[in-house]
């Protein structure tokens, strides 16, 4: 008796604080309780998957702490000994072949909805596909992402895509870098970046506007630095972009900041790595080229497989703006 | 064995010579459980510290390479220094006197299981002062990063999981020769308690998952050391070949340190329910079946490195049914409180509360078992708050659980209940506002495993409660301590058999003498004790 009179209002309670912490999430967008609002077909197929497995793990959760706290409630003690016994039941065998049973099919329920759900979410969309499609390779390095276009192009950790079309992303990493995990949550589920090995998977971003992921497989001491932007463009503006980026236009300020201030600091004022402004060294774009071909000490090799144009687009860049400290 | 008193020389008698010789297995199981108790005191410690680096957005209580070392050692120490060696400890002091013998089947190889943990465990610890600090890799330690990781620490970490598998190894051979041989008169294997057969459960399913562990650190350990390329690309090498390694003992494992919890809760709740465990066979088989199935299911932590759809539905089946025994043992649980006489003891309190959250993490493992949702959720705090509340809410809830319920049996002195109480209402409240919130962050999109984040808008409101629940644990565990400190001297007496329980332990005085038991009742069900109390009651009766 004694211990229920403490035990319930600590329930009530707890309860009570619970839902009024979660109200405000509950009430103002998903606030969690969901994966984010999708904006792609597979981001799509992946939030019906967890709403449709919810509906069946609610009913699970409900009735089975509804359960206990009902057993708890009305087989508490109250006046009986500690010697008083209940009733010797030591089972029965329907109850377990009933209870056995249904969680079979309930699983069965659930992977079959799953299978239902997963060519819309894994299939590639063919090239044919109407609408074409843009193809883009992803790279992880220590700490960016380099995507690379058919035409070319690169750009790194912000993807320019054409809103509207299918894209297919071959993801991977190089051979002397970790493993990484590229993930946009509002355009589908990730895939990792392993060195050795392609991995594919596509989105298609239906609406104009920015995406926002990071790197979501812990690869090394900036790992939480390493976040990746998709903006979806308009075709005409993706086409001006592609073109300008052809031209080399943006590529330095993008790589110096996606590349190396994440460790020297975005003005150049040093980091976890030192400071690049002031440093004559930058002056010389060979001996840049040479550290970041090959790194050095802690410094990984993170340019080891760029093209020239990157590599100058980057020298020109530091010259210009960084080893001036932005004065130059 | 039990060694006679007078063959004992003289230098070994003394207070602390006495512990560090020590072949008797209850010396032994305390030991482990004492020194996992200060392992979790250090591993709590980072938590805290994780907890508060995380509070804010933006914030930079601790760098970037020191929150990878924090939360690497964390995990580590949590799993192979916490949760494994306080089960081999409770297995340890619980495994001869419930089965009615006189000490573990070798007990000087106990012993030297014990002294194994306890130097793996400080080689771990000093790693934190080694060249470039302790390992940072995560407690995965997934190469190529684990490979490419600066200074000793990821070495010695190698080196202390290799001499804690050995520990735990000839722990498992112990824990199954012991069982399989020394059980009382009469104790057929359907007539062992629950408990006993989840620790059987656990020895063989350490035997299975071990030797992989250290064949995959024996490889690591040679990339790192001697240039093979095992799991690096650019010789050959499959970074994902370390994965399904680490994995194949990775997800026995986390079954290795619920299983024996299961036992226990297994043995709580029939005692404050008065009632015989509903479906005893049902329970045993289920735990049979768990352990089977865990090792078909590893690479379901595996979704995301781009395996063929035909694997991920295999290992989504798989991790699917594993569900359906998991199940049955909630159920029986559930029906053996049904018209019961139930007890609100503290042991009791923390069995209650391991049902309803094990119950939670039990079905977002349903969620992270279809392979296209842990697509979005993989690597992120939803997987977080998945594993504390099967390794928090579960291991470790029953763990103290089982700790209020043995306590009287190992010191002889209850534990304070009313402190009882708060260590577990503050515990249960403070986990679940720590570890609730991590869904949702995980569904937000945060990874885990980064140090910082910028998001100042609902996901930095929903890791500050996080923070504050996680100082609201830390103040039941200082509540639990300052139970111990003054129940040890002044706590009440707890005689043979202060909860009139069912299992041979009980049997015994408190603290049991060195050699266990002066006779041993022929056992005629699982509940000799049960039986015992009965039969008193209808002489008394005539």
């Amino acid at each position: 008796m004694t211990a229920l009179v403490r035990t319930k209002p600590f329930v009530t309670g707890a309860l009570a604080a619970l839902a009024l912490a979660l109200a405000p999430a509950a009430l103002g967008g998903n606030g969690g309780f969901a994966p984010p609002d999708p904006a792609s077909p597979n981001a799509e197929g992946i939030n019906t998957t967890y709403l449709y497995i919810a509906v069946f793990t609610g009913v699970i959760f409900v009735l089975v702490e509804g359960a206990l706290l009902w057993f708890v409630f009305k087989y508490r003690r109250h006046r009986r000994a500690r010697g008083d016994d209940g009733p010797q039941i030591h089972g029965n065998t329907r109850l377990e072949v009933a209870w056995t049973v249904v969680p079979v099919l309930i699983v069965a329920a659930i992977a079959a909805f799953v299978f239902y759900e997963l060519p819309g979410i894994s299939d590639v969309p063919p090239a044919t596909a109407a609408g074409g499609r843009e193809d883009v390779k992803v790279v992880g390095n220590q700490f960016y992402w380099l995507f690379e276009y058919p035409s070319g192009a690169v750009a790194v950790d912000r993807m320019r895509v054409p809103a509207g079309k299918n894209v297919k992303l071959e993801v991977t990493a190089p051979d002397w870098d970790v493993i990484h995990s590229w993930w946009i949550p509002r355009l589908g589920g990730k895939i990792d970046a392993i060195p050795g090995i392609r991995n594919t998977t596509w989105f298609r971003a239906d609406k104009p506007g920015v995406y926002d992921g990071q790197c979501a497989e812990l690869c090394g001491v900036n790992h939480a630095l390493m976040t990746a932007q998709v903006e979806a463009l308009p075709q005409a503006e993706y086409d001006a972009w592609l073109d300008a980026r052809l031209a080399g236009e943006g590529l330095g300020e993008e790589t110096f900041g996606g590349v190396c201030a994440k460790c020297h600091g975005l003005q150049g004022e040093g980091g976890i790595g030192p400071p690049l402004a002031g440093n004559a060294l930058l002056n010389d774009p060979e001996a840049v080229a040479e550290v970041v071909r090959n790194g050095r000490g802690e410094m990984p090799p993170v340019g080891k497989d760029w093209g020239d144009e990157q590599m100058r687009a980057l020298t020109d860049y530091l010259r210009e703006e960084v080893v001036s400290g932005g004065q130059g | 064995m039990a060694v006679r008193a007078e063959t004992v020389p003289a230098w070994q008698r003394g207070r602390i010579a006495s512990w560090l010789v020590t072949v008797d297995h209850k010396r032994i199981g305390i030991l482990y459980i004492a020194t996992s108790a200060v392992f979790f005191v250090a591993g709590g410690v980072m938590a805290l510290l994780i907890r508060t680096q995380l509070a804010q957005a933006n914030e930079d209580f601790i760098t970037g390479e020191k929150y990878n070392e924090l939360f690497t050692m964390h995990g580590t120490t949590m799993v192979f220094l916490v949760v494994v060696p306080i089960l081999a400890g409770f297995a340890n002091f619980l495994v001869p006197l419930m089965i009615g013998a006189e000490d573990m089947a070798f007990p000087r190889l106990n012993a030297l299981s014990y002294w194994l943990f306890l130097f793996g465990g400080l080689v771990l610890m000093l790693s934190f002062f080694a060249n470039s600090g302790p390992a940072d890799a995560g407690w995965t330690s997934y190469p190529p990063l684990s490979v490419l990781s600066n200074g000793d620490g990821q070495d010695l970490w190698i080196l202390s999981l290799h001499i804690l598998t050995i520990s735990s190894l000839l722990g498992a051979i112990n824990f199954i020769v012991t069982i399989a041989n020394m059980r009382a008169p009469g104790m057929s294997y359907t007539r062992m308690p629950l408990f006993i057969w989840a620790v059987l459960t656990y020895g063989i399913l350490l035997l299975l998952a071990l030797p992989a562990l250290s064949a995959g650190l024996t490889l690591l350990l040679l990339d790192r050391q001697v240039d093979t390329h095992f799991f690096t690309p650019d010789s050959g090498g499959n970074a994902v070949l370390y994965q399904h390694v680490f994995w194949f003992f990775g997800h026995p494992e986390v079954y290795i340190m619920i299983l024996p919890v299961f036992g226990m809760i297994s043995e709580i709740i029939p005692v404050f329910a008065r009632k015989p465990i509903f479906g005893y066979k049902a329970v045993a088989f289920a735990t049979v079946g768990i352990a089977f199935y865990s090792m078909l299911v590893w690479a379901h932590h595996m979704f995301t490195v781009g395996m063929p759809n035909v694997l991920n539905s295999f290992f989504m089946i798989s991790s699917f049914i594993i569900a359906v025994p998991t199940g049955v043992k909630i159920l029986n649980w559930l029906a053996t409180l049904w018209r019961g006489n139930i007890h609100f003891d503290t042991p009791m309190l923390f069995a209650l509360g391991f049902i309803s959250v094990f119950t939670i993490g039990g079905l977002s493992g349903i969620f992270l078992a279809a392979f296209t949702f842990d697509w979005q959720a993989q690597d992120t705090y939803y997987v977080v708050a998945h594993f504390h509340y099967v390794l928090f809410g579960g291991s470790i809830l029953g763990l103290l659980g089982g700790l209020f319920y043995w306590w009287p049996k190992m010191f002889g002195r209850l534990l304070d209940e009313r402190l009882g109480k708060w260590t577990f209402w503050l515990l249960f409240i403070g986990f679940n506002v720590t570890f609730f919130p991590m869904h949702l962050m995980g569904l937000l999109g945060m990874p885990r495993r980064i140090y910082t984040y910028t998001d100042e808008g609902l996901l930095e409101s929903y890791n500050l409660v996080s923070t504050i629940g996680s100082y609201l644990m830390g103040v039941a565990f200082l509540i639990l301590l300052w139970n111990i400190v003054k129940t040890t001297k002044r706590g009440r007496r707890a005689g043979n058999d202060p909860w009139l329980a069912d299992t041979l332990e009980w049997f015994t005085t408190s603290p049991p003498p060195p050699h266990n038991f002066d006779r041993v009742p022929y056992v005629t069900s699982a509940r000799p004790l049960n039986d015992l109390r009965r039969k008193l009651q209808e002489a008394n009766a005539l």
